[in-house]
């Protein structure tokens, strides 16, 4: 492939995965498939986009080299906001290997994700290129889209008001503008909605957006 | 109170310390322990029942024996406040708790433990060394020393599964007896058999149909056990027929595959489940009548077809053609035979039967015959229940001076159990409204919503027909003839027979309203046509079936009588007869017509007596429901519908504790079917498994000074711990030596997964208190949530995970997600099989990968097991500072004034306003900033028109959204 082109341009935005020369012949490559790839002289295993950085680690090869992890690591510095280290799971007896790497990412502020199988690896890798700018509204849970369970939604926002009390809320006022237009007094006139929640809600819609400190 | 359940507690009792109990299943349990609790008194304390599940707690209330022990043991909810537990904890009395509940109470030592005399805990076979209960017993033994656990379980089954298992419960529980109390104990069997209760066993024979199913289905289940054996993953000693027959069978086939279940082939694990569906079909079998069980066979076939493996086997081809002939007969016909005439079953808007031949005949005539086959116990529940009613008349009339004596101890009620509500309830109408019409009704049902499942396809032709069909021609006859021009082939027959049967259906559909405007405007003959064919196929169908006593056959179509709401005279009788004969002609020589004749006329003279005869009065009880029914009804006759051997051990105790009473069993069981082989076998395998535990009992290896030995692992709760009971303990947990010990906070809705236990044997010290960030904290910057990992599919569609994550991304310097595995099952996500090709959203890599991407300051801890994620979290907080409990439950909750601590953001933002302006529709990552800047407060918001909210939100679109929101009229009820 396209070995000879790396220049840091492209390292700086790509819509390639750009590998390091370290990789060359790990098998994990061949299983980048639905994103482009190529060589490059990067620190990190593999440059994901321009915050996200990919380190790969075999638990077999942790096993023979402990240290190795904690190096590759600390080579890193804090070029990227996000540090994956994919741990291929290759061993049966994983508790103690997992163990130490689970640690040593924790301390050194890496995100670990662990495989199962080579597949497995370059999916993640894939994803992760694939996802650079996806918003994160799959994961968010999608709710109902009638207006009742968006108004539910948006009113238990605040804290401690539940569903009955959106009913309260929606049959006194009318309408979510006019819930929000409401006054103190008007707002503590609804049966079960106390004091303290007639406040919360109050502040929730007049105090500013911003503390003015 | 029966006789053995006093030498159970007699033994209990010597013990101080408690023991386990193992009973065979039936054996009245929860009466056994609502004597216990009787004989419990105030001033030895306390006494707890724990994991007894509502029904058993509700049998243990109603089986108190004494009534002045005021109404039986309360149940302590986390409803009650702290104090009033506590007040309950030292009242002396006898509660019911959640082991959730106890388990905080003791670590926050809110129980006063010297008062408290014992536990009892029920269903002992589900625990296991990392249950809450095992926990509880624990710390409570570290504690109080004199208080005795009792554990009970009446599935000595399930006691026996996995290596030592009662040993192993034994040891968490601190106990050392173990009580053995199978139905061949011998004072258990003494009493039960002193005055054995007269027992009826009745063998009704399937019919060839029945049996050709079943014959089949194990045919399949025995081709699909071979395959299992082939991929030599399984044990070749637990598959059997005869396991399969249980549903132990599935954990049986679990439990040994689940450590290798991801490497297992796609058709390994559809095998499992092929069994699993065949084992209910067998079930079905003798349950369910002919058309339910089509209607099962169908929507299976709907659901399964692709995948199973099973539904391609040769056998089960036969499973679905029997199962058809039980409910109806197709068929093409040469045009000009008299059999012709069944076609009138749908050709019921005929005017005369003749004419319909005819076309019929020269349409080339494909037929939809109802068979509407009955299951035969319900001929013979029926014959049951009247020889009942007329045994008890004789007596009546016999011994009129007895009469007020004999009601003493007999109060009449006859119980019918079966198994599930359904068979109850179609029983019961069986009874009621006579079989005919039951079946008749479960046919409507079937062809309305084979209708539904046809829907799309059927949808053009239904609309002809239904344009058809008010114009008054046979509806079937203009599909057939229309499909026999077409396509005379052969091949088409099954979407003939697709379309006979929703012509069927739509019939049914238009019945009611057609037959009562027949009924208006044409002559009896026709209404006549209309009821007739249901009982004319019952009557040809009753020749074969085995049970051909007349008397029941008159039954049947004396119950047929009562479905048809047109009264006929002879003169339409006869005419019937003279068809039936001709149909019959068919199948069988003329002679056999000739038996019908005299049959049928036998029956129109038997109909005035037997429309008269009653029954006795009948309960029906589901056995599903769980409740003591027989000590709410004191039956005198039992019904045993589904025999199911826990049932006969109730009836046994019930029997003997009422010895006056002249109890009479009937029990009904298909001769030479599963279901006989399914009650010995449970027999069998509940001896196999008392045997097996006395072996164990016998090899048992329970140190004397069990707590000593058991107890040095954990510390004291009241956790002033003296540095030198510490180090005891370090040594004794083979730790290396720390000179603090460790804390973990833990949420309390923790408590229901064994992770705390599993901590606290580590030498944690637990804090329980209520989180409303994270489950675990573990140091002041350390904060943890757990998921299992269904939880961790189920929180990723729900997106609670993101907002648990978030918030502890808020408060946190290092927030975890621990991915819990748990220890028996593998070890990954996905089969290398399962990944595909494509980056899927919905796949959980991407879903992961998200989180990860989105919350890059969140690491991530895979855990292999309980025991594992121990390790981790000792070795996490190795270096780092003990958490604080109070700061703890203050993250994440506003103060008074709203503001929350710790919360960067809530110095400067309205953080619950920002977190409503998000949550509105139109309101986006990338446009809730502009809002934000843009106006001051969600007031001012509120009031901005649109054209103000498009500039804010970069869209007309969004705008309008987010103005009709607010706007929109809430609706009202009025």
């Amino acid at each position: 492939r396209q070995t000879g082109v790396s220049n840091n341009n492209i390292v700086q935005k790509s819509n390639a995965i750009i590998v390091s020369h370290r990789q060359k012949g790990n098998p994990l490559l061949k299983h980048i498939r639905n994103v482009r790839w190529n060589f490059a002289e990067v620190i990190p295993d593999y440059v994901l986009g321009q915050n996200s950085c990919c380190l790969y680690l075999s638990l077999r090869y942790h096993l023979l080299h402990p240290d190795y992890l904690y190096f590759r690591i600390r080579e890193l510095q804090k070029n990227f906001r996000l540090r994956v280290v994919l741990c291929h799971v290759d061993v049966e007896d994983v508790v103690k290997p997992l163990l130490e790497v689970t640690r040593t990412c924790l301390l050194h502020d890496c995100t670990l994700l662990c495989a199962w199988s080579l597949e497995e690896c370059g999916r993640y890798l894939e994803t992760i290129k694939v996802f650079e700018n996806k918003p994160a509204d799959i994961i968010q849970g999608h709710m109902d889209s009638d207006y009742l369970s968006r108004l539910n939604h948006a009113l238990t926002a605040v804290r401690h008001v539940n569903k009955t009390d959106v009913v309260t809320l929606g049959s006194t006022f009318g309408s979510l503008s006019h819930i929000i237009d409401a006054s103190m007094e008007d707002l503590a006139r609804c049966p079960g909605i106390g004091e303290r929640k007639v406040k919360r809600l109050y502040d929730t819609f007049h105090e500013p957006f911003k503390r003015v400190v | 109170m029966v006789q053995f359940h006093e030498h159970i507690i007699s033994d209990l009792l010597e013990d101080p310390n408690g023991g386990l109990v193992v009973l065979s299943s039936g054996l009245s349990l929860s009466k056994l322990i609502a004597t216990l609790l009787s004989l419990h008194s105030s001033d030895q304390g306390t006494l707890l029942i724990l994991s007894a599940n509502p029904s058993q707690r509700k049998s243990i209330l109603i089986s108190n024996p004494n009534p002045n022990f005021n109404g039986g043991p309360v149940e302590i909810t986390s409803e009650l406040p702290a104090h009033q537990r506590n007040a309950l904890y030292s009242s002396g009395g006898a509660y019911f708790i959640t082991s959730r509940i106890l388990i905080v109470d003791l670590l926050t030592s809110r129980i006063p433990t010297s008062k408290i005399a014992g536990i009892l805990i029920l269903n002992a076979h589900s625990l296991s060394e990392t249950s809450t209960e095992a926990f509880i017993v624990r710390i409570m033994r570290s504690l109080n020393k004199n208080a005795y656990i009792r554990a009970f379980s009446d599935k000595p089954f399930a006691m026996v599964s996995g290596f030592a298992k009662a040993e192993r419960i034994m040891k968490c529980l601190f106990v050392r007896k173990l009580h053995l109390w199978p139905r061949f104990q011998v004072y258990v069997s003494e009493e039960l058999e002193k005055s054995p209760s007269k027992v009826v066993d009745i063998r009704v024979p399937m019919n060839s149909a029945m049996k050709g199913i079943q014959k089949a289905i194990i045919e399949v289940m025995d081709a699909c056990l071979k395959e299992m054996r082939r991929t030599n993953k399984v044990d070749v000693e637990d598959l059997t027929v005869e396991n399969g027959l249980f549903k132990s069978f599935d954990e049986i086939i679990k439990r040994q595959l689940d450590p290798i279940w991801h490497t297992l082939g796609k058709k390994t694990k559809q095998l499992v489940s092929d069994l699993k569906t065949l084992r209910k079909l067998l079930d079905y079998l003798v349950r369910y009548d002919a058309v339910t069980y089509l209607k099962y066979l169908d929507s299976l076939r709907v659901s399964e077809s692709f995948r199973s493996v099973w539904i391609f086997a040769e056998s089960s081809y036969k499973i679905f053609e029997y199962a058809k002939k039980r409910v109806y007969h197709f068929a093409r016909s040469e045009a000009g035979k008299p059999t012709e005439q069944k076609t009138n079953v749908s050709g019921k808007k005929r005017k005369s039967k003749e004419s319909s031949t005819e076309k019929e005949a020269s349409g080339g005539g494909v037929f939809l015959q109802e068979i509407l086959e009955e299951p035969p116990k319900w001929k013979v529940l029926r014959d049951i229940l009247e020889e009942i009613e007329a045994e008890r008349k004789k007596k009546a009339l016999s011994s009129d001076e007895f009469m007020s004596e004999n009601e003493d101890d007999s109060n009449g009620i006859v119980l019918v159990t079966c198994k599930d509500e359904h068979s109850c309830m179609q029983l019961e109408d069986c009874i009621t409204n006579g079989p005919k019409k039951v079946m008749r009704e479960e046919w409507e049902k079937y062809l309305l919503s084979k209708v539904e499942l046809k829907g799309y396809q059927g949808r053009q032709k239904g609309a002809k027909k239904k344009a058809k069909e008010p114009k008054g021609f046979g509806i079937l006859d203009g599909v057939v003839s229309r499909t026999g021009k077409e396509d005379g082939e052969p091949s088409s027959i099954n979407k003939q027979e697709n379309d006979a049967l929703l012509a069927a259906a739509s019939a049914i559909k238009n019945l009611s309203k057609k037959e009562t405007a027949v009924e208006d405007t044409c002559q009896h003959d026709v209404s006549n046509d209309v009821n007739e064919p249901g009982r004319r196929k019952g009557k040809s169908k009753k020749p074969l079936e085995k049970h051909s006593k007349t008397r029941s056959k008159s039954k049947t179509s004396d119950t047929s009588q009562i479905a048809s709401p047109v009264n006929e005279g002879e003169r339409t009788g006869d005419n019937k007869v003279a068809e039936g004969g001709l149909h019959e002609g068919k199948q069988r020589t003329l002679p056999a017509a000739n038996g019908i004749l005299r049959r049928h006329t036998e029956d129109i003279d038997v109909d005035i007596t037997t429309s008269r005869r009653p029954l006795p009065p009948v309960h029906f009880h589901a056995l599903e429901s769980d409740q003591p029914i027989l000590d709410i009804l004191k039956p005198s006759i039992i019904i045993a519908y589904h025999p199911d051997i826990t049932f006969v051990r109730e009836v046994e105790v019930y029997n003997a504790e009422n010895p006056s009473k002249k109890l009479k069993v009937y029990f009904l069981f298909y001769e030479d079917s599963t279901e006989v082989q399914k009650f010995e076998a449970s027999i069998r395998r509940e001896n196999g498994a008392f045997e097996s535990l006395i072996r164990q009992k016998s090899m048992m290896m329970i140190p004397v000074n069990l707590d000593d030995h058991l107890l040095g692992v954990n510390f004291p709760i009241e956790s002033q711990s003296s540095v030198a009971q510490n180090s005891i303990t370090r040594k004794a947990g083979g730790r290396k030596e720390t000179d603090k010990e460790m804390q973990v906070i833990v949420d309390m809705r923790e408590f229901m997964s064994s992770l705390p236990n599993v901590l606290h044997q580590k030498g944690m010290r637990i804090i329980p208190v209520t989180l409303e960030v994270g489950d675990y904290i573990l140091s002041p910057l350390i904060c943890v949530e757990r998921k299992s990992i269904q939880d961790l599919f189920g929180s990723f569609t729900s997106g609670r995970l993101y907002h648990q994550i978030e918030m502890m991304v808020r408060y946190y310097r290092i927030p975890v997600l621990l991915i819990e595995f748990s220890q028996d099952k593998s070890f990954s996500f996905l089969s290398a099989s399962d990944i595909g090709d494509d980056v899927t959203p919905n796949s959980i890599i991407s879903k992961l990968t998200l989180l990860a991407m989105h919350f890059p300051r969140l690491r991530i801890v895979w855990s292999r097991s309980l025991h594992a994620t121990a390790e981790i979290f000792a070795s996490l907080k190795a270096n780092q500072d003990e958490p604080d409990e109070a700061k703890a439950t203050r993250v994440g909750v506003p103060s008074e004034e709203g503001i929350v601590e710790n919360d960067v953001r809530a110095e400067n933002y309205n953080t619950s306003a920002v977190e409503f302006l998000r949550r509105l529709p139109g309101v986006t990552d990338s446009n809730y900033r502009a809002i934000m800047d843009g106006c001051s407060s969600l007031a001012d918001l509120a009031l901005l028109p649109v054209e103000n909210l498009a500039d804010l939100m970069g869209g007309q679109k969004a705008a309008r959204t987010l103005r009709e929101f607010l706007d929109a009229k809430y609706p009202t009820m009025l």
